[in-house]
């Protein structure tokens, strides 16, 4: 088992009204409310934080990319990235990731990624998402009826890119290069492994099941209404005859601490700004017409697999986000039994655990992190351990494995 | 009416061809919400053959995964044309359908021997924007189309919801008539976001000099789509244009006022 910690690089100097205010916390988010005063701190917390959760003792610490926004403020994870790479000595480096379809020419994310590798010694996990409809079709201004055959296009150039021996030409529809050359090229071999993390088409379970990739279901419902998506992800898996829970990864949001009353009453108003202001999406944006797959519709995931567009919706609060397992919450053995739940409940080999939610001040997320790393993580880390059989291909080959060095009480 | 499927390009593409009324030909280009035209379309049949062919995506015509940008819809458009063997006929475009009629005679302008652009798109004016109904609450995008709220078309698309579906069962009759009514929503409006994603000006601007035959532009008085300014910034680019502002009407002006519309047209054509 692998236990990741995600960091979103929230913006947390929201005001009160923010919800009643203004429409959206992404694309037309008003420019006024960024202080730049605030992103410095911001910045280097979340930066401490991250370097935090490596000692601390999570396998690997986790950044992604997001545009025009207050939800995550880092349109270029790979300026976190490197500097992960130089402040932490062992932990996988999980850039989740860079949206490829956005590139021009996407060489430049073959480039940028197998430079992370080589500084980090081959620590590197490649993140491949499609990409939200706010970041890529309003921020970047992709057409969303073309944009998953770019991003498909995109991804077979940076994969040919990244293990062709000799130089090639490439003649695609979005992308002609005559020259395709890159310098560097990554440590790993033959390069680092691909998660993709999916949310809005259930095409990308099939292709995960076809390229070998590992699919990551990065969504706020929880663990109870991810369920249905983790099924269908393994449903098509199966039929494959693959059962590696290693091919799969979940988020999953926590809070730890020495009391359910204490924890609500300590982290209660920060998971309330995060699901009532970070989540504060104008729904026209959040699924530009032709961004969704008509498989997707078809099935009827349409509200499984939309995370965002949350404006308007009513306000939620702390009891009912525990109630439906937007949170897990509690004492480090409540929180480890429902965990060792959600693993087994969904078959995932790679749990990743957000620590810094919403409004969190830095302390709080520290102590989070510590005690989470500490008191929970050390207990699922051998979750797989009695299943030799299932070996983690999607790992990065420079980075430490610590499940099965000795099995935890 | 009839309706008939032509191959086009080696069957690359699979056309649905609308066809209505005798005389001369005529050919129509559907925009963005092409269904409820019928009766506009009975009324230029009165005096024309119309041709009115689907773009793939809308209707039961098919290819659409084959064309990348309005540059490819440009050439389909010729090669079907050649197909039907239709030259020096006029061409009457609304919307989406306006600026590829725009677009056609900028590259072809020996085949047509008049333009009739209704509420057309294909220019852009930062200050003056087209309405960006792509994402613009469901009531909002009403508005801009239809001048009569009340009205059945105006109803329809004011009380969709938008984005954020509730959990719907595909198993169930209800599900499933939710999910059809999103399928076709996405393929229709996917197809007009591949033409006019972010903004609608693909070059228009650059070519629309070319268009030097007679060229009518009509336009509702409230459309809240392609704003009547826009109506000024094509008879300024072209050499031969008259206007014609519709009053009582908005982007959906020729499925509002029919008759009149029509008629505008005809005058247009005959003298």
């Amino acid at each position: 088992m692998k236990l990741e910690m995600f960091h979103l690089a929230p913006y947390r100097g929201l005001p009160e009204d923010f919800r009643e205010k203004y429409r959206s916390v992404w694309v037309d988010v008003p420019s006024h409310l960024f202080d730049p005063k605030l992103a410095n701190q911001y910045y280097n917390e979340t930066l401490d934080e991250l370097v935090y959760g490596a000692e601390m003792g999570y396998d690997g610490i986790c950044v992604n990319e997001h545009h025009q926004n207050a939800y995550g403020i880092m349109p270029s994870p790979n300026l976190m990235a490197s500097v992960m790479a130089r402040q932490t000595k062992d932990v996988a480096i999980i850039v989740m990731g860079n949206s490829i379809a956005l590139y021009d020419p996407p060489i430049r994310v073959a480039e940028e990624f197998a430079m992370l590798d080589c500084i980090s010694g081959g620590r590197l996990v490649a993140g491949f998402p499609v990409g939200t409809s706010m970041d890529t079709t309003y921020a970047y201004g992709a057409n969303p009826s073309t944009i998953r055959e770019k991003y498909a296009e995109a991804e077979d150039l940076i994969i040919r890119a990244w293990t062709e021996k000799e130089m090639f030409s490439f003649d695609g529809k979005y992308t002609q290069l005559r020259y395709v050359n890159i310098w560097p090229r990554p440590m790993q071999d033959p390069h680092p492994p691909v998660w993709v993390p999916g949310a809005g088409s259930i095409e990308t379970w099939q292709h995960c099941i076809d390229k070998d990739f590992m699919y990551a279901y990065l969504s706020y419902s929880g663990f109870k209404r991810g369920k249905t998506v983790m099924d269908g992800f393994w449903k098509v898996a199966n039929a494959a005859g693959n059962d590696n829970p290693y091919q799969a990864g979940f988020l999953q949001l926590v809070c730890v601490g020495d009391s359910e009353s204490e924890v609500k009453e300590t982290y209660g108003p920060h998971i309330e700004y995060f699901f009532n202001k970070m989540l504060h999406v104008y729904p026209g944006f959040s699924d530009s017409p032709g961004y969704r797959t008509i498989d997707t519709i078809k099935a009827g995931l349409m509200a499984q697999t939309s995370t965002f567009g949350r404006a308007g919706a009513e306000y939620q609060t702390w009891d009912t986000l525990i109630e439906q397992g937007n949170v897990v919450a509690g004492t480090p053995s409540q929180v480890t039994e429902q965990l060792k739940s959600v693993v087994s409940d969904l078959h995932i080999g790679h749990l990743m655990l957000l620590n810094q939610i919403g409004s969190m001040p830095h302390e709080l997320a520290k102590e989070n992190i510590r005690r989470t790393a500490t008191e929970v993580v050390p207990n699922l880390r051998h979750i797989w351990d009695d299943k030799p059989e299932y070996v983690d291909k999607w790992w990065p080959s420079g980075a430490v494995t610590r499940a099965g060095e000795g099995v935890a009480s | 009416m009839s309706s008939r499927i032509l191959d086009v390009n080696g069957g690359q593409f699979q056309i649905d061809v609308a066809e209505s009324g005798s005389g001369d030909p005529l050919l129509y280009l559907h925009g963005i919400a092409g269904k409820q035209e019928g009766d506009f379309i009975a009324e230029l049949a009165t005096s024309h053959r119309v041709i009115a062919p689907w773009i793939p995506g809308f209707g039961s015509s098919t290819g659409s995964e084959q064309i990348a940008d309005f540059h490819d819809l440009i050439y389909l458009y010729l090669d079907l044309l050649d197909e039907l063997e239709l030259r020096d006929l006029p061409v009457v475009g609304h919307s989406l359908g306006g600026m590829l009629a725009a677009e056609l005679a900028a590259v072809q302008p020996e085949r047509f021997s008049k333009v009739a652009l209704i509420g057309s798109l294909g220019l852009w004016d930062q200050d003056n924007p087209v309405l960006d109904f792509f994402t613009v609450p469901p009531a909002e995008f009403a508005e801009a189309m239809y001048t009569d709220q009340k009205s059945e078309a105006a109803l329809a698309i004011a009380t969709a919801p938008q984005s954020k579906l509730p959990e719907v069962d595909p198993e169930t009759d209800e599900g499933k008539e939710i999910i059809d009514y999103y399928v076709e929503r996405a393929k229709s409006m996917s197809t007009a976001a591949k033409y006019l994603w972010p903004i609608p000006n693909k070059g228009l601007s650059k070519r629309l000099h070319r268009v030097t035959q007679p060229t009518l532009l009509i336009w509702g008085e409230g459309d809240g789509i392609c704003p009547p300014v826009y109506a000024e910034y094509f008879a300024a680019a072209l050499s031969n244009a008259s206007s014609q502002i519709v009053p009582g009407a908005a982007h959906m002006v020729h499925v509002e006022k029919p008759g009149e519309v029509a008629a505008i047209i005809n005058k247009f054509l005959s003298t």
